[in-house]
């Protein structure tokens, strides 16, 4: 089933003479379940498309069909709601906030949904020890390795049980061997929860990993293909 | 998200950085606690005054007349039922009730005590039993002296000591003032009454009932005057006086003085309103100045926070939540300032009051406490919503990237 249907996508950055166009005419389906990395140069306008896949940029020309709604059409305060009920983000830099606990950190999406504290707590002592982290809760993220942080990151990402997750760059401040853990993390997610992960990666190591590859080279897809198939 | 739990983040982002916190209320608690105070002692006045005017509770008030006769050694009363009539005839539309004062707090008086006339002497005069005097010899003055007007009388323990060297000697002695012979039936300890403001504290205590019996019922040195609701009591007041000077019956034989306390009170109370005019404006601009801390500090503090504005954008918070959280934080601040400004307002003027004269005493209402809150959380919204709104549209991209 095809749950993200890109259409004509074409984003530009600035105005009038300086304006610059990112993205080239994008057209991209992504199924539910599917394990998809995006490779490409920095610059490459990767960043960018995950953007506009995650809801976090909503000005775009084309369109986009989410589970076959039209979200170019959605308002602001839309994407946000879209942000809560659907998608998690794994950042580079994990975006922890810095002066709460690990706890406090990973029930913020539910918070927004508006579960109670007390509950959202409960949730967010199951999600940590299912990425490895249990009894970390009252810990502040200055007091993790980067890896554990990442982990915390991901917990977050996946708390409210979202449709997809984005990943941008999640090994990209990581050692090979934190690196690979973190890959065996979402390969279990997409193997047990079915859940459908987009990521962006540089490392080839990563991307070999995922099901499919796709390939963007001056904000066009120039190479679409699974892994192990060709 | 729950408003609890924006109300717990609020909270959260103020304590990490307390210091910053609390130097920003200042301004907001110098301001507000200058004007509780103020309007602490404005309403104390206020009060005082109403006290003094409305003796009754549907709003009636009632003021003084007294006479003073040109020859200290004259017997010769101010006013008679003559003069009552007068006035009720002229004023009747005014004065609900005019009728003889009697004092019955430390009256002057020159009894004979023995053989031994004692001049400036002071008489309280009561109508009912006390207890609020300690026997040490005889027995007090019983229901029964007071209503069947028994010549009898209670002597201070000290008046006692130095006529009669004990208490004990002091009964069954006489006391004449006026026409009546008076017999001394107990003692009662010595009391202090330095300013004349004790009733307990005088050197006699006796029969009110008998004190002013016969000619003395009807006439007097002071009248009191009731007034109808809604009358200009004290101008009334100083007409009667005009009148009493050309018509009364003792015109000629001394002054009249009216007694306002009202009067003496609205000249504190202008003095009062004029100097809240002056502290409010200074207080404004203080609550102005630290308003602008206020959202010079929110601006620093959303700036410094904007990988945190990004991070609770990206996990689903909508802009408006955003901006809640930090127009919250920015009112938790001016609202923690205006409250505690409010508790040190009502301590200084509770201070300052006991240096104030005719006994004001601060008095903190209510509304007191609904314009400190209610100023203090407009400070907030009104210098919060511009940092809070530049929080909320911050631009999502460009903080994730």
């Amino acid at each position: 089933m095809t749950m993200i249907r890109l259409e004509h996508i074409n984003k530009y950055y600035g105005q009038g003479a300086t304006r610059f166009h990112v993205l080239h005419d994008i057209n991209l389906k992504v199924a539910a379940g599917e394990l998809l990395a995006i490779i490409g140069e920095s610059g490459s306008g990767k960043s960018t498309l995950i953007n506009i896949i995650g809801f976090l940029d909503d000005d775009f020309e084309g369109n986009y069909f989410y589970n076959d709604e039209p979200i170019h059409d959605y308002t602001r305060a839309d994407f946000a709601k879209l942000r809560n009920r659907h998608v998690g983000f794994v950042f580079q830099n994990f975006k922890l906030i810095r002066d709460i606990s690990i706890a406090e950190n990973v029930i913020l999406p539910l918070l927004y949904a508006g579960v109670s504290r007390k509950q959202a707590k409960k949730t967010a002592a199951r999600v940590l020890s299912r990425v490895g982290l249990a009894g970390y809760d009252d810990k502040l993220p200055t007091e993790l390795s980067g890896g554990q942080q990442q982990r915390v990151s991901i917990a977050r990402a996946i708390i409210a049980n979202p449709d997809f997750l984005i990943a941008d760059e999640p090994t990209g401040a990581l050692d090979t061997k934190t690196s690979q853990e973190i890959m065996d993390l979402f390969k279990q997610l997409n193997q047990t929860q079915h859940t459908t992960i987009i990521m962006v990666t540089h490392d080839p190591r990563v991307a070999e990993q995922c099901e499919r590859i796709v390939k963007i080279i001056d904000g066009k897809i120039v190479d679409d293909r699974k892994v192990g198939v060709d | 998200m729950k408003n609890t739990e924006l109300l717990r983040s609020a909270l959260q982002s103020l304590r990490a950085n307390p210091k910053r916190s609390f130097l920003t209320t200042i301004g907001i608690t110098i301001g507000i606690a200058a004007v509780i105070t103020i309007l602490a002692l404005g309403n104390g006045v206020k009060k005082r005054i109403s006290d003094e005017f409305n003796t009754t509770k549907n709003g009636e008030q009632s003021t003084y007349l007294y006479f003073t006769p040109s020859d200290a050694q004259s017997t010769t009363a101010g006013f008679n039922e003559a003069d009552l009539n007068l006035i009720q005839e002229r004023f009747g539309a005014k004065v609900k009730k005019a009728a003889i004062s009697h004092e019955t707090n430390n009256v002057s008086v020159s009894p004979i005590v023995g053989n031994q006339r004692l001049d400036s002497t002071k008489i309280s005069l009561i109508k009912q039993p006390t207890k609020k005097i300690t026997i040490m010899a005889g027995h007090n003055l019983t229901t029964s002296d007071l209503l069947n007007a028994e010549p009898v009388i209670l002597m201070k323990e000290s008046l006692a000591k130095k006529q009669y060297h004990t208490v004990q000697n002091a009964i069954g002695t006489s006391v004449t003032i006026g026409e009546i012979n008076y017999r001394v039936v107990g003692v009662y300890q010595s009391q202090n009454n330095q300013y004349g403001d004790n009733k307990y504290g005088a050197d006699l205590i006796g029969n009110a009932r008998l004190f002013y019996s016969g000619t003395t019922a009807t006439t007097g040195n002071g009248i009191k005057l009731t007034f109808y609701q809604g009358v200009n009591a004290s101008q009334t007041t100083k007409k009667i006086k005009k009148y009493m000077v050309k018509k009364g019956t003792s015109a000629h034989d001394g002054t009249y003085m009216a007694y306002d306390a009202g009067a003496e009170l609205a000249k504190v109370n202008n003095m009062i309103t004029g100097l809240t005019a002056f502290i409010s404006a200074i207080a404004g601009i203080s609550l102005f100045i630290a308003g602008i801390g206020v959202m010079n500090m929110m601006y620093i503090s959303v700036s410094e926070r904007t990988q945190e504005i990004g991070i609770r954008l990206a996990v689903g918070a909508s802009p408006k939540n955003v901006m809640a959280q930090f127009l919250l934080e920015a009112i938790v601040l001016t609202v923690g300032g205006g409250l505690l400004g409010f508790a040190i307002g009502w301590l200084l003027a509770g201070v300052i009051s006991n240096f104030m004269p005719y006994h004001i005493h601060a008095v903190v209402t209510l509304n007191s406490f609904l314009l400190a809150f209610g100023v203090s959380a407009s400070v907030g919204i009104i210098f919060g919503i511009l940092p809070a709104k530049q929080a909320a549209n911050k631009n999502l991209i460009e903080i994730l990237r």
